[in-house]
């Protein structure tokens, strides 16, 4: 915005689409012939302004894929961190005054914009192998670490009482179970395994719907057209005031366990603001937030 | 290849455009004749989802059908229907969701008839119904044509509310441009590849199909 104005200062452009009421009612008390000079003199100085008012949008154009401030930072982020993901990028911008961009979508989907040329700096997965696919493929700068553990829980806005929650999905009082795409959300994965490690996939495959990521289960889970859903226990932190919700965290033991990866990807491998950034989420700081939301960290 | 997203969306399609016949023709009847206020804002209410983005439209649904609240907690609790994630729930949204393309071209196309025509009728003694079945539908076969098949077009290529209120399940939901989002996002291109030509050759061929019926009205393929 302080582009614009500055723009606009610098060529002087005065508002070329208001009439100007002054001259107008000037000339009507004037000869034809004045008439004539006054509204070419008017068109001209139109004109002019038409012209700097085309030359500003140029310049505009020119620099807006410029005046990216080189400092900030695009993040693609796996959708189990967007409860967490505004609280990183406040306490980052903090410590640094460098702003995140954060795009939030199920990992599956971040690799495939990724693997045709979006302009991520840093991607912060939910698990190991999409980020390690990356990587094999020359799109990050260089093997993934893992930054946090995960953990899955199953969730309600009823209080259904999850006790005996393997036997719950089964009965009449469920319907609908959300689960993020196992394809292409980790936790969705995490979900399936722990349902086929009780034994009730197969029965419970009829009630399943499935959201494009984690973020769609917890609209499914919040507005209540699903009974239940897994997802991450980020969630629950942060609706803790908002909405009531019942979760129980499932047994580590029936999953394979999350391990959330992160790497530097090409286009921000000579960003110093993203290697910052990088260096952050593995710091102290970080894991304490982390932590606070129920991530497990080492 | 597993063809029941081909199968689920041409199914949505086909009984969403029945249904549409049978609320849009009365619909677009009773708006062509004579204007009133009412008429006016229910119009506007049936173009809207021209303009309107999906993804509000699905919001709005999702809300609704909530079965912890209001309609769909009464539907619920009442009927036992859930019309998120179901089928029905789909046709609901889509038959909200192709009105404009039903409704519009045959209301003008009604409002184009002479009204002596139905005047004609009525003279010599023909109900209203009569003279709707034998004098103005005949009338307005090309524009109702054209409907129908856009009707149809449309729905097929319905995504943004399927992907609101769907939840993606194979053979309930999944319907076909849903599929292609799925496979794009797993990266499997040549999958994609193969719903989307289906999708590519079934589009072409209905407005085709429209062009060359409306050729001898001097039309293009959308009036």
């Amino acid at each position: 915005m302080a582009i614009t104005s500055v723009y606009l200062w610098c060529y002087g452009i005065k508002e070329p689409f208001l009439r100007n009421y002054d001259t107008l009612q000037y000339q009507t008390k004037l000869l034809p012939a004045r008439q004539k000079t006054i509204k070419a003199m008017q068109s001209e100085q139109y004109n002019t302004n038409s012209k700097k008012v085309i030359f500003f949008l140029f310049a505009l154009l020119f620099t807006a894929g410029l005046s990216v401030n080189a400092q900030n930072i695009r993040v693609a982020a796996a959708a189990n961190l967007q409860p967490v993901m505004e609280v990183l990028q406040k306490n980052f911008k903090q410590k640094t005054g460098i702003s995140i961009d954060a795009v939030i979508g199920s990992s599956g989907k971040l690799v495939a914009q990724i693997s045709n040329g979006a302009p991520f700096d840093v991607f912060l997965s939910a698990d190991m192998s999409f980020p390690e696919t990356l990587f094999k493929n020359g799109f990050a700068k260089e093997k993934p670490v893992v930054y946090v553990s995960g953990s899955l829980i199953i969730c309600s806005t009823q209080n259904i009482g999850f006790e005996n929650w393997e036997r719950l999905l089964l009965s009449a009082r469920v319907k609908k179970i959300a689960v993020a795409n196992p394809a292409i959300a980790p936790y969705g994965k995490a979900a399936e395994q722990s349902l086929q490690d009780k034994g009730i996939l197969d029965d419970a495959k009829p009630k399943i719907v499935y959201g494009e990521s984690i973020s769609q289960v917890n609209t499914y889970i919040t507005t209540g057209v699903a009974d239940v859903g897994f997802t991450t226990q980020s969630l629950v932190k942060e609706l803790g005031n908002k909405t009531t919700l019942y979760y129980k965290v499932i047994d580590p033991k029936t999953y394979e366990p999350i391990q959330q990866g992160i790497v530097i990807l090409k286009h921000g491998a000579d960003n110093p603001s993203a290697d910052k950034f990088y260096r952050y989420i593995l710091s102290p700081a970080a894991k304490s937030i982390f932590k606070a939301y129920g991530y497990r960290v080492q | 290849m597993d063809l029941s997203p081909i199968w689920l969306t041409l199914k949505l399609a086909g009984i969403t455009t029945l249904l549409l016949l049978l609320i849009g023709l009365p619909f677009a009847w009773w708006l062509s004749r004579g204007r009133s206020f009412i008429k006016l804002i229910i119009e506007a209410i049936i173009t809207m989802p021209l303009v309107l983005p999906p993804s509000v439209l699905g919001f709005y649904l999702l809300l609704a059908f909530s079965p912890q609240h209001g309609l769909g907690k009464w539907l619920h609790d009442t009927f036992d229907v859930q019309l998120v994630f179901s089928f029905p729930g789909l046709i609901l949204a889509s038959v909200i969701y192709s009105m404009p393309f039903m409704v519009g071209p045959v209301k003008s196309a009604l409002q184009q008839i002479p009204a002596s025509f139905a005047e004609a009728s009525y003279t010599l003694g023909k109900t209203e119904w009569q003279t709707f079945r034998y004098v103005l539908l005949p009338n307005i076969k090309p524009s109702l044509l054209t409907a129908t098949v856009l009707t149809f077009a449309h729905t097929l290529g319905e995504f943004g509310v399927v992907l609101m209120i769907g939840g993606n399940i194979p053979g309930v939901t999944r319907v076909a441009s849903i599929a292609v989002y799925d496979l794009v996002e797993k990266m499997d291109y040549a999958s994609a590849n193969n719903y989307s030509l289906i999708l590519f050759s079934i589009t072409f061929i209905l407005v085709m199909t429209v062009f060359i019926f409306n050729k001898y009205q001097a039309k293009g393929p959308l009036a």
